[in-house]
């Protein structure tokens, strides 16, 4: 199948997919978050690839390098774009502090316990590939996803201080995630991972920084002047292309170049209320096609060094966010208590989290990444389950409670 | 401060594509960088270029031209292959347009016009074209190194694919200037309907040439039939995909840009599969919603929402795949060959417009609109190729060379025709 046609397929049943995404109520029934969340098309796509039907084949999907690179940039725009410091301001300092100690805690914590259990798993490979990959399991648990409390808000009946926290918090822990990526996507530069050089990673990383702010004044001068829709979506659409193009050819993560290029022209513009539809729009049938398409990519393995790492990602999930909650909420005074029961909330990684682990497909492309795509997504997968049954058990329960 | 931006933009390409940044490059992400580029910087080029009273799409094309695989060499040859799959989306997406903007009525007052001006356009063409080759012999290495019956079977050839307009750069002009009026029906519809009727023409001439130039090769009785199988079939997959969209625009009418594009692009991708032909469905299918449902206006509003990005890579794409080798290796006759063309068009335009007994502003001014080249004779370049081994090559070198000529002139003087004769700008007025 050309890889044209294929492109067709994905944006067919991205589009009629799109259409019955997040549209349905009962969230809190069993497994009815499998569908509504679209984990389904995950599997979908698993049976597409080569491992089922082999629609999208290997070919296939390297002729799709540029529409993952795209939909990977285009991601994260919308993400950096909602980072408007007009907003955020509005929120206590400490809610930034406290998103920034969590999302600390959770990768000091993976690191520390995969990357050491990791040495037994699989003893034949270099210890510096190992902690990499453990620095990244650890970025990809620090993500959280919006989508699920957007979508419970009208199961919530009380929206009271602790949902407030864990909206913002879920909202904005992404930017470490993804900033974290960019880190180590420089100084862990795939064609040099052996020899990497300091000073090579520090101007990689600057690139990745100064390139994106730059392209968002281009964008912003471009846009100054009353702007008609039609030059708005090639204007974006061009500029999107450029800069995620530009990260994936010289190996950096599109994810974090665009959402630098949302962040700076968010808040540059003052066409925001023009441009969010245009956005927003998209949002969901780019989703659906990178969940077909990781599913796709997934050489998926589940023998017992997956299931066992997968178990332990869960586990550190769960106390990685619960654990600090109650001390940091100490240290950083909040007027209200923040028990370990909060820290459930954050069990839904979403959108953000599929993006990043095809980021990570895409940047690292060496055998044991399969790996490791395998461990991450049924992680994912498990975690995102689990997380409606965590949610009515944490925030309805805390809110209701107070 | 778009010249601005466009400076920087080139600079910023010139940094990248510089060899020493090889090394820490993955070439298979090339085409995205090169589409991200060429949409911002050929739309710029695009806008500053309309500042001189000139077509967007000049803009577009010259954008492509340079930036193309033959003078800066942003977009290497695999990068344009690559881009060229919008094509078929983008050509579906124009001919949905054109058949949304003709009415039965203004077709129906128009017919006679239309047909006597295809009828002696073609002819006159044609004939031309043979008078040039006959009498050019002596004069043209080009036609002095073949025999008389090659010579001939070359020149009908030329003459057809010389008849050929672009009905894409015709729409594309027509929407960027908002013209309305009877110029603009006329021009459009023409240009539509030509473009079946030099299909149908060219197998024959094909056919011919072969005969001629091939010795033993008879003609081939059933080329007419295929075309008419061609045709009635992409009349009745077009009626159907008009009818999909009617009902879709009727009962669900949601996300239509989306449909629309998925419309396109899968009747793109059955009608190659079929053999039929796309242009044609689609504009089949414009025409069905516009004329048997109240559903025309919705259709052009939701393709104008996603087209103008798809049209900017299109028109930036095909100016980078104007093969410059072939331009520098014949421009002279060439160059020839576009001013005997315009004279032509002028004279078949003129005496079919007088014949239908239009206005004399019309049997004047109306050729203008007939000159800009592109798929459709590209298309008919490369089959003449492989039909011709011997000499096909180089047939196709000259053409490509007349279309980049036709592609940069044809639009700049439709635009001014329809500025002069007070069309443009007369449907957003309307509206």
């Amino acid at each position: 199948m050309k890889a044209i046609f294929a492109f067709g397929l994905l944006v067919l049943i991205a589009f009629l997919g799109s259409q019955f995404l997040f549209k349905r109520k009962k969230l809190f029934l069993p497994l009815s978050y499998f569908f509504l969340s679209g984990l389904i098309y995950i599997f979908l796509g698993l049976s597409l690839g080569k491992n089922g039907l082999n629609v999208l084949s290997a070919g296939v999907l390297e002729g799709l390098n540029p529409l993952i690179s795209l939909g990977l940039g285009w991601i994260g725009f919308i993400f950096g774009f909602q980072l408007e410091y007009r907003y955020l301001r509005r929120f206590p300092q400490k809610y930034v502090e406290l998103s920034l100690l969590q999302s600390l805690f959770v990768i000091c914590l993976v690191v520390a316990a995969s990357g050491w259990l990791m040495r037994y798993i699989f003893p034949s490979e270099p210890s510096s590939l190992l902690y990499g990959m453990a620095v990244v399991l650890g970025l990809l648990l620090s993500l959280n996803s919006p989508s699920l409390l957007k979508f419970a808000s009208s199961e919530i009946p009380q929206k009271g201080n602790y949902y407030h926290l864990a909206r913002f918090l879920v909202s904005v822990s992404g930017f470490w995630g993804i900033g974290g990526l960019a880190l180590v996507a420089s100084f862990w530069h795939f064609p040099f991972l052996k020899s990497s050089i300091f000073s090579k990673g520090l101007v990689l990383l600057l690139c990745s920084t100064i390139f994106p702010v730059f392209v968002a004044y281009v964008f912003h001068f471009l846009t100054i002047k009353k702007t008609s829709e039609h030059d708005l979506l090639v204007y974006l659409l061009g500029l999107v292309f450029f800069a995620s193009g530009t990260a994936a050819y010289f190996n950096l993560p599109p994810l974090y170049i665009c959402m630098v290029l949302g962040i700076t022209f968010s808040n540059l513009t003052r066409i925001q209320e023009k441009l969010y539809p245009l956005i927003l729009s998209t949002e969901k049938p780019f989703y659906i096609i990178f969940l077909i398409l990781i599913g796709a990519l997934w050489e998926f393995n589940l023998d017992y060094k997956i299931a066992l790492l997968v178990v332990i990602l869960l586990i550190l999930r769960i106390v990685g966010y619960s654990f600090p909650l109650r001390p940091l909420g100490k240290i950083l005074r909040f007027s209200f208590p923040l028990p370990a029961l909060f820290g459930l909330c954050f069990l839904s990684s979403g959108g953000i989290a599929v993006a990043f682990i095809v980021s990570l497909k895409l940047i690292y492309p060496f055998p044991l990444i399969d790996v490791f795509v395998s461990v991450a997504l049924i992680a994912t997968i498990l975690s995102e389950l689990l997380s409606p049954w965590a949610l009515k058990n944490s925030i309805i329960k805390l809110d209701t409670e107070k | 401060m778009n010249i601005i931006v466009l400076a920087v933009v080139f600079f910023i390409m010139l940094f990248l594509k510089s060899s020493s940044l090889a090394p820490f490059s993955n070439s298979s992400f090339s085409p995205t960088i090169s589409l991200g580029f060429i949409l911002i910087f050929a739309f710029l080029v695009g806008k500053t270029i309309n500042r001189f009273k000139l077509p967007q799409i000049t803009g577009f094309i010259l954008a492509g031209f340079f930036c193309g695989p033959y003078i800066l060499k942003f977009l290497s040859i695999g990068d344009v292959e690559n881009l060229q799959l919008l094509d078929g989306l983008a050509l579906s997406l124009i001919a949905l347009t054109a058949g949304g903007e003709m009415r039965i009525a203004e077709l129906r007052k128009n017919m006679k016009t239309i047909f006597s001006i295809l009828i002696f356009q073609t002819v006159i063409i044609i004939a031309g074209f043979v008078i040039f080759g006959l009498l050019g012999r002596s004069f043209f290495p080009f036609f002095a190194e073949k025999n008389l019956a090659q010579g001939f079977a070359l020149s009908i050839l030329l003459g057809t694919l010389a008849t050929a307009t672009s009905p894409s750069t015709t729409i594309a002009v027509i929407t960027e200037t908002n013209a309305k009026g009877k110029y603009t029906d006329l021009i459009l519809s023409t240009a539509v309907i030509k473009d079946f009727f030099v299909i149908a023409i060219f197998a024959l001439s094909l056919s011919l040439s072969k005969f001629l130039a091939l010795s033993g090769k008879a003609i081939e009785a059933d080329v007419m039939a295929m075309v008419l199988r061609e045709v009635g079939g992409s009349v009745l997959l077009g009626s159907l995909v008009g009818l999909g969209i009617v009902l879709y625009l009727k009962f669900i009418n949601r996300e239509t840009a989306v449909f629309i594009l998925g419309v396109a692009f899968f009747t793109y991708q059955i009608s190659h599969g079929l053999g039929l032909h796309p242009l044609m469905i689609c504009l089949v299918a414009g025409f069905f919603v516009e004329n048997f449902s109240s559903r025309g206006d919705s259709l052009i509003q939701a393709i104008e929402k996603i087209s103008v990005p798809i049209y900017v890579v299109f028109f930036a794409i095909s100016g980078a795949s104007l093969n410059l080798e072939g331009l520098h290796r014949s421009w002279v006759l060439a160059l020839i060959f576009v001013v005997w063309r315009g004279i032509l068009k002028f004279s078949g335009t003129y005496v079919g417009a007088k014949i239908a007994k239009e206005e004399p502003g019309v049997q004047k001014h109306s050729w203008a609109g007939f000159i800009s080249q592109a798929g459709v004779a590209l298309g008919m370049a490369v089959i003449v190729e492989r039909a011709f081994p011997e000499w096909g090559g180089e047939f196709k070198a000259l053409v490509l060379a007349i279309i980049a000529i036709n592609q940069i002139i044809g639009p700049v003087l439709l635009q001014r025709l329809l500025f002069k004769v007070d069309e443009a700008g007369k449907k957003q007025l309307e509206s």
